[in-house]
């Protein structure tokens, strides 16, 4: 393909279509920010921003259901992702080459019974949810892609 | 990459390109250690606390590349005023020694920055009444008293000027009048049972149960007992887990007042919203709800990511002598059609979950709400025709309901009565669920604010400076937020997530109504997790744990407060839920 294939005009009427009419595009954890893959659930978007922040970007991607927030670091790659809302995206999608040591880690993670909160940690990857029924919430990252100088607290 | 994706890319970067960088790119990069200090900024800024508290500070060096640092341990700090507050460099905390103020200082770099700390007087933490757990025959009298707890750690005796309430006037009144204070009357013409004698002076309350016995042997329709970790929770379902509030549920076959079973260790939750109870648990025929020509299932989902799969049946429940009749509720049964996998690892037996079934009761009265009636994709309810099942789209009327809506009257809501906990802890604590707000002699609301939530079920908490969504869940058991400073509440140990203060600290936050019209400080206490377990109790007022982003108010919140929670919806006199009030 050639730079010059679209106008902006073009471009910006081709963007505003697939925004109406396709599934939002996510990127995967750990991967860089254009490496899109449709998520499997159809999560038909109804909002989408990116907000600038110290040393990173959010761009947050939302239905009535959910809301996705991917960080991503200055050289574009997503260092965590966020999310909450009525249900849980598919966080096997999400995770990309994460989702394994996420689904061994927590099979041999204990249950922490009236605790509305679960950390599965390892090596590579950190996975939280916590919230509660109608708000399920979590937050994803791999510690090693983490800016120097971002805080976990601001991934939420 | 599908090609349509590789155009999308290659327009935005023909647009950013073309509009000479106005916003949005990644252009913020950071250099790291070639970066240069810009500014230092202390928080939180004119922080005010009670005598006996301590405030932690934080120190955060912004630098040229806009990127920032914690530099608290590396700052030099003073105070001032050290007869007023000292302040910890070791720790980043400001220790208030009298009222008055002084002005907190930290100098890192060649920057200097300061704000001001205000000490005010000792504050009323708890209030304790006495005697605890009594029990005296009808027609006797039995003197109570209310002793407060100041952040000072003072105590003074408030019986003469806190004002008593009872839960019950119908089982026991109790004398606000001169001479009299806190002087409890159980009716010589009243029903045997409990009532919740309460001792309230401005926002902090405290309260204890009181058994009346010998009387008509009548206890009130609306009523439920509460039992924490006490004689309605399995010891099975109970290990390992602290501050569990169990009830009891009669569950029949719709339109049965004899095809019943009565299952007891039932969660109460104030954070879901319906009935779920293992299939083992009940003996009963029950109606399969039925959707798109096939049954209807659910995977409920939790905030740790727990989930019960199982059908939708139809029940008439029974909550204390009152039929909610025919609900939908969920039977759990991880061997129904087959588990979705994006539902996980749903609990396959009640010592899995930690309970026989998880009662429902918070602010709405669908556990999904209209976005289940229009989306059938997101993971919740499915249609089952054997062992497959789609996922599909769910009527309001067929959703689980919380009961509580499903109520003759009594449907706009409950209160949760829960006594006391001394800071050391209890084996297990009584108390009552009790139906409705306001329609009944038990259930009048005595001066309690109310904070309305907004669509998520949430309030806002105002806690160290920053704000969070907040909830008040009885289901969670303990007090869950993000710890204000490491030094001064940090975890138990790297593989625990309790918190273990090396002394038992107040902390204060401001609840807000979601919409910002009615705000109450809370003042509570938080101690050392090991400590208090160790010492072989199961019930605590003072335990807490890790969590991001979300305050959660848990079961210790409960102890000597009666909190109501308003249905969506449904109007009391303390306005239309969705709601909490204390």
């Amino acid at each position: 393909m050639k730079n010059g294939i679209c106008s902006r005009f073009l471009c910006l009427f081709f963007l505003a279509t697939v925004l109406v009419t396709a599934k939002p595009a996510l990127a995967v954890l750990g991967e860089s920010v254009d490496s899109i893959s449709s998520d499997r659930r159809a999560l038909v978007a109804t909002r989408g921003s990116v907000t600038v922040h110290d040393g990173y970007q959010v761009q947050e991607i939302g239905s009535d259901a959910i809301t996705i927030r991917e960080y991503i670091s200055p050289s574009g790659v997503v260092f965590a992702i966020a999310w909450n809302g009525i249900a849980v995206p598919d966080l096997t999608s999400l995770l990309g080459s994460y989702a394994n040591d996420y689904q061994t880690a927590l099979k041999q993670a204990p249950r922490k019974p009236g605790r509305r909160f679960r950390q599965i940690k390892t090596d590579r990857v950190v996975v939280e949810r916590w919230g509660h029924m109608r708000n399920l919430q979590g937050r994803a990252y791999s510690p090693a892609l983490v800016p120097q100088g971002v805080s976990i607290d601001e991934i939420k | 990459m599908k090609s349509s994706n590789v155009l999308i890319l290659l327009c935005l970067l023909v647009l950013t390109a073309g509009c000479g960088g106005g916003g949005g790119g990644v252009s913020n990069t950071k250099s790291g250690t070639s970066a240069t200090l810009v500014r230092i900024t202390v928080s939180p800024t004119s922080p005010s606390i009670a005598y006996g508290m301590s405030e932690p500070f934080t120190l955060t060096g912004t630098y040229s590349d806009s990127s920032t640092k914690i530099l608290t341990a590396a700052a030099i700090w003073n105070s001032s005023n050290p007869s007023v507050a000292t302040f910890s460099n070791l720790t980043g905390v400001a220790a208030s020694s009298m009222t008055g103020t002084t002005t907190i200082g930290a100098s890192y770099g060649g920057f200097s920055q300061s704000t001001q700390l205000t000490v005010t007087p000792a504050a009323l933490v708890s209030i304790t009444v006495a005697p605890a757990s009594s029990s005296i025959a009808f027609g006797t009298t039995e003197q109570f008293t209310a002793t407060g707890t100041y952040t000072d750690n003072t105590t003074q005796n408030l019986t003469t000027s806190a004002t008593w309430i009872s839960s019950a006037p119908a089982v026991a009144v109790v004398s606000n009048a001169t001479g009299s204070n806190g002087l409890v009357t159980s009716q010589a013409t009243g029903t045997t049972g409990t009532a919740l004698i309460m001792a309230r002076s401005g926002l902090v309350s405290g309260s204890t149960m009181l058994t009346v016995t010998g009387g008509i042997a009548a206890t009130a329709n609306n009523v439920l007992s509460i039992t924490v970790n006490g004689s309605l929770c399995s010891s099975s379902t109970s290990v390992g887990y602290v501050n569990k509030p169990c009830v009891s549920v009669k569950v029949c076959a719709p339109g049965s007042t004899t095809a019943c079973t009565t299952v007891s260790d039932i969660l109460l939750d104030t954070g879901s919203f319906g009935l779920r109870i293992f299939k083992t648990a009940l003996t009963v025929p029950l109606t399969q709800v039925t959707a798109n020509g096939g049954s209807l299932a659910e995977c409920a989902q939790f905030g740790d990511g727990s989930s019960e799969w199982g059908p939708i049946n139809l029940a008439d429940v029974v909550l204390g002598n009152e039929t909610a009749a025919s609900v939908p509720i969920q039977v759990i049964d991880s061997t129904f059609g087959t588990v979705p996998g994006t539902c996980g690892t749903p609990d396959q037996t009640p010592e899995a979950a930690g309970f026989n079934g998880i009662l429902g009761v918070g602010v709405f009265g669908e556990d999904c709400g209209s976005i289940c009636t229009t989306d059938s994709n997101l993971g919740l309810y499915y249609s089952c025709n054997g062992s497959v099942c789609n996922g599909t789209t769910v009527p309001l009327a067929d959703q689980v309901h919380n009961p509580v809506v499903s109520l003759p009257t009594d449907s706009n809501g409950v209160i949760v009565e829960l006594p006391d906990v001394s800071l050391s802890g209890a084996s297990s604590a009584n108390g009552n669920l009790v139906l409705g707000i306001g329609t009944e002699t038990n259930n009048i609301p005595p001066g309690v604010t109310t904070y309305s939530t907004d669509e998520y079920g949430e309030i806002n908490t105002v806690f160290s400076g920053t704000t969070y969504a907040g909830i008040i869940d009885s289901g969670s058991n303990g007090l869950f937020f993000t710890s204000p400073s490491a030094s001064m509440i940090p975890n138990c140990s790297s593989s625990s997530e309790w918190f273990c203060p090396s002394t038992t600290t107040t902390l204060s936050a401001v609840n807000n109504s979601a919409s910002g019209s009615t705000s109450g400080q809370v003042l509570f206490s938080l101690g050392n997790f090991v400590t208090l377990a160790n010492a072989g109790n199961n019930v605590f007022s003072d335990i807490g744990a890790e969590q991001p982003s979300l305050f959660d108010w848990g079961l210790p919140f409960y102890f000597g407060r009666f909190v109501y929670v308003g249905i969506e919806g449904q109007g009391s006199s303390l306005g239309i839920g969705p709601y909490f009030a204390y």
